[in-house]
């Protein structure tokens, strides 16, 4: 569990970060998100004392930050960066070692823990272990930065935006993957972005931060819901705010059981996000659709006055 | 050479053929100094003046054929130029380089007289154009072949294993040969000076030179005040410096027993050394501190997020990174130490330096390249060697 309580940091007369609260659960995902100089980077690194906080109280499991050596503590945070900060003299395999060689493992535990980061983020060992960061693409660069931040398995996963420098193909495959990484590994996430789409999609708890302060924080589909103010409001995407909000709903939560209607031509799976829905609606001049479980069997319907009807939109952003 | 690398091959076009236009240009001077100048100049002894010969007195008319035939060979594949014909000419080259004494050997025939024991053949001026000019093809087939600098070392390596073989079996005639053999012991005796010289001034420099740039990375003020020194002292002239440090030295050897009995004095090694770090100093720090600064900020930043020590960090990741650019500098500083020991001799520090400033004196000019070849030769070999193993640390070959 990380906790941070009435944290500021000056530099000098600047204040770049001013009197934050939040606490990340264990397990759990948080997305700081802001505009470039908000201070998101700043908060995450003075969570793994890259930056030393002026004030306020930063705690690990209920223990002050402070009292760990500095460099014990950074081995205990996997920490992934945006341009991956890989050894471009070293090969793949060997920055993915580096901090359980700092731990002093063996060897052979080394390697054997070094082959199963490799196979988790479906990098083959034969093709890459030997390779040098210079000859793999941004993708494969990035998840070998990933293994490298979780090769000591730590509890917490510190992530400075990460897909940022890659290309929207890219950065959406890496997302998706993370995301099921999050939902075998249960790390206790805490990741800057600016992108918000990417902080929807992937973060238990939101926070929007703007001149080093928190404006509103709370899980996506409160703010979704309710944004406290209309920066929060553009950050979210202003009018796209419903669709945003129809991406984070899943299809089998809104369906009804087969009426005595005609079954609807088109299908979609059940795990299908509402926006996925309506979007298949508007391509097939339908307003109703067959769901579906995995083995493409006929489970319910959706149909288009229902999710208008039944899906939370509060109704300040309907009037828009 | 780095100059060289960096211009592109102009390319022309007649007709159907896209000629190499340097290496064409280049294989015509050739064949132009070849015919104009004296291919070797003979002297009866050793104070007279020799009289030059050109190729046809030299090496008669069927040994000037075959050398007109090779170089014009080069320039005719170099007029469709393919990688076939780029490793044909290579193999050209070294044969022509191979077979430079081979023609010195048939011209000590030719040209000198059984009578005159005394008599020398030296090097005319065609020789020397030739040999630079073919040392340039060279480089140009090597950027066109895309071959490392290892190959082409190993390639000239050989060819100076033959000159000597030559130079030491058939070639009494040839001054250069009788200036070493009046003078052999020396000659060992100066080179490994020379080396020596060479190698501790580099060696204290890479200390100093690593210690003071890292000093400066941590204090930002030292950094302007000593590369202001260090741009001073690399504008004084070596041998005012020399002068300079004379009469301190003498003091101190005078009133320091300690220092009078470790050696130091106001001529001979001590003020050689001290100059020659003085002068190392420059390219030496400049070289250390840009590499150490270039490493890149994220790199670093994330060995320190990953939980790795300063000394962890400055060990395994910025020195290793800053070694390619390092060694550079390691390769100028040894080249330009290389030359200005020349001048340590003047002041009696011994080393290749002797025989130049002797055969000045004597006006003995084959005395004066029996001390600058050698010289000229250990800059080329520390230059490519030092360039090889730089271009070797860059794993998987990055940057």
């Amino acid at each position: 569990m990380i906790e941070l309580s009435h944290v500021s940091k000056r530099f000098g007369e600047e204040t770049a970060v001013d009197d934050i609260s939040l606490r990340v659960a264990k397990g759990k995902f948080c997305a700081l998100v802001g505009t470039s100089g908000c201070g998101k980077s700043t908060t995450l690194r003075m969570i793994n004392r890259l930056i030393e906080h002026s004030e306020g109280d930063i705690l690990l499991d209920g223990q002050a930050i402070e009292v760990y050596d500095p460099v014990k503590l950074r081995r205990r945070i996997g920490y992934v960066i945006q341009h991956t900060g890989l050894f471009p003299h070293w090969s793949v395999a060997r920055n993915i070692g580096l901090v359980p060689r700092l731990l002093k493992w063996s060897a052979a535990d080394v390697q054997t823990r070094v082959e199963e980061l490799m196979d988790l983020l479906g990098l083959p060992v034969g093709e890459f272990a030997h390779k040098y960061p210079h000859q793999l693409s941004g993708g494969q660069a990035q998840r070998v930065g990933v293994a490298r931040a979780l090769a000591a398995d730590p509890d917490i996963l510190l992530m400075d935006e990460p897909f940022g420098a890659l290309d929207p193909i890219t950065r959406e495959k890496l997302q998706d993957e993370l995301a099921k990484l999050q939902a075998r590994l249960h790390k206790t996430v805490v990741f800057v972005t600016h992108d918000m789409d990417e902080a929807l999609k992937l973060a238990d708890h939101l926070v929007v931060m703007r001149e080093g302060r928190i404006v509103q924080q709370g899980t996506p589909l409160a703010l979704l819901q309710h944004p406290s103010d209309p920066f929060v409001e553009s950050m979210l995407g202003g009018l796209e705010r419903g669709l945003k909000q129809a991406a984070l709903t899943r299809v089998k939560d809104h369906m009804t059981s087969m009426g005595p209607t005609l079954p609807a031509q088109s299908r979609i799976p059940s795990d299908f996000s509402l926006r996925q829905a309506l979007s298949m609606m508007l391509r097939d001049h339908s307003d109703r659709l067959t769901v579906v479980d995995q083995h493409d069997v006929p489970i319910g319907e959706l149909s288009l006055r229902r999710i208008i009807k039944e899906a939370q939109l509060d109704k300040g952003s309907a009037r828009e | 050479m780095s100059l060289l690398d960096a211009l592109p091959t102009p390319r022309l076009r007649w007709g159907r053929l896209h000629p190499n236009i340097v290496l064409v240009s280049l294989s015509l001077i050739m064949l132009a100094a070849f015919w104009l100048l004296d291919v070797v100049s003979m002297a009866p002894n050793r104070i007279v003046l020799g009289t030059g010969h050109s190729a046809l007195e030299a090496f008669g008319w069927p040994g000037a054929l075959l050398a007109t035939l090779l170089i014009a060979t080069v320039g005719i594949f170099a007029c469709q130029p393919s990688q076939r014909h780029y490793r044909a000419l290579l193999a050209t080259i070294v044969l022509l380089m191979a077979l430079m004494p081979v023609g010195l050997i048939a011209s000590s025939y030719l040209l000198i007289d059984p009578e005159l024991p005394q008599a020398r053949l030296g090097l005319g001026a065609a020789y020397w154009v030739v040999l630079f000019v073919l040392l340039l093809c060279l480089i140009e087939i090597r950027l066109r072949l895309n071959l490392t600098r290892l190959w082409p070392t190993l390639l000239l390596s050989g060819v100076a294993l033959l000159w000597w073989l030559c130079a030491t079996f058939w070639l009494d005639s040839l001054a250069l040969v009788q200036e070493f053999k009046a003078r052999d012991q020396q000659f060992v005796r100066a080179i490994g000076q020379h080396i020596r010289l060479v190698g501790i001034a580099v060696s204290i420099s890479v200390v100093m030179g690593l210690s003071l740039a890292m000093l400066m990375r941590r204090y930002e003020r030292l950094q302007k005040g000593a590369f202001a020194v260090l741009n001073f002292l690399q504008t004084i002239p070596s041998l005012a410096l020399f002068g300079l440090l004379l009469a301190p030295l003498a003091w101190l050897a005078a009133n320091v027993p300690f220092l009078d009995r470790i050696g130091v004095s106001g001529i001979g090694t001590t003020p050689a050394l001290i100059a020659l770090v003085a002068y190392s100093l420059l390219p030496m720090v400049r070289n250390t501190y840009t590499a150490l600064e270039e490493v890149s900020p994220d790199t670093l930043e994330a060995a320190k997020g990953m939980g790795m020590r300063a000394g962890q960090r400055f060990w395994q990741v910025r020195l290793p990174l800053a070694l390619p650019v390092l060694l550079e500098g390691v390769r100028i500083t040894t080249v330009q130490a290389i030359g200005l020991t020349a001048v340590a001799a003047l002041i009696g520090a011994g080393g290749l330096g002797t025989f130049i400033f002797q055969g000045l004196g004597q006006a003995a000019m084959d005395m004066v390249l029996l001390g600058a070849l050698p010289i000229l030769m250990l800059a080329l070999m520390v230059d490519a060697g030092l360039g090889a193993l730089a271009e070797a640390l860059r794993p998987g070959g990055i940057r």
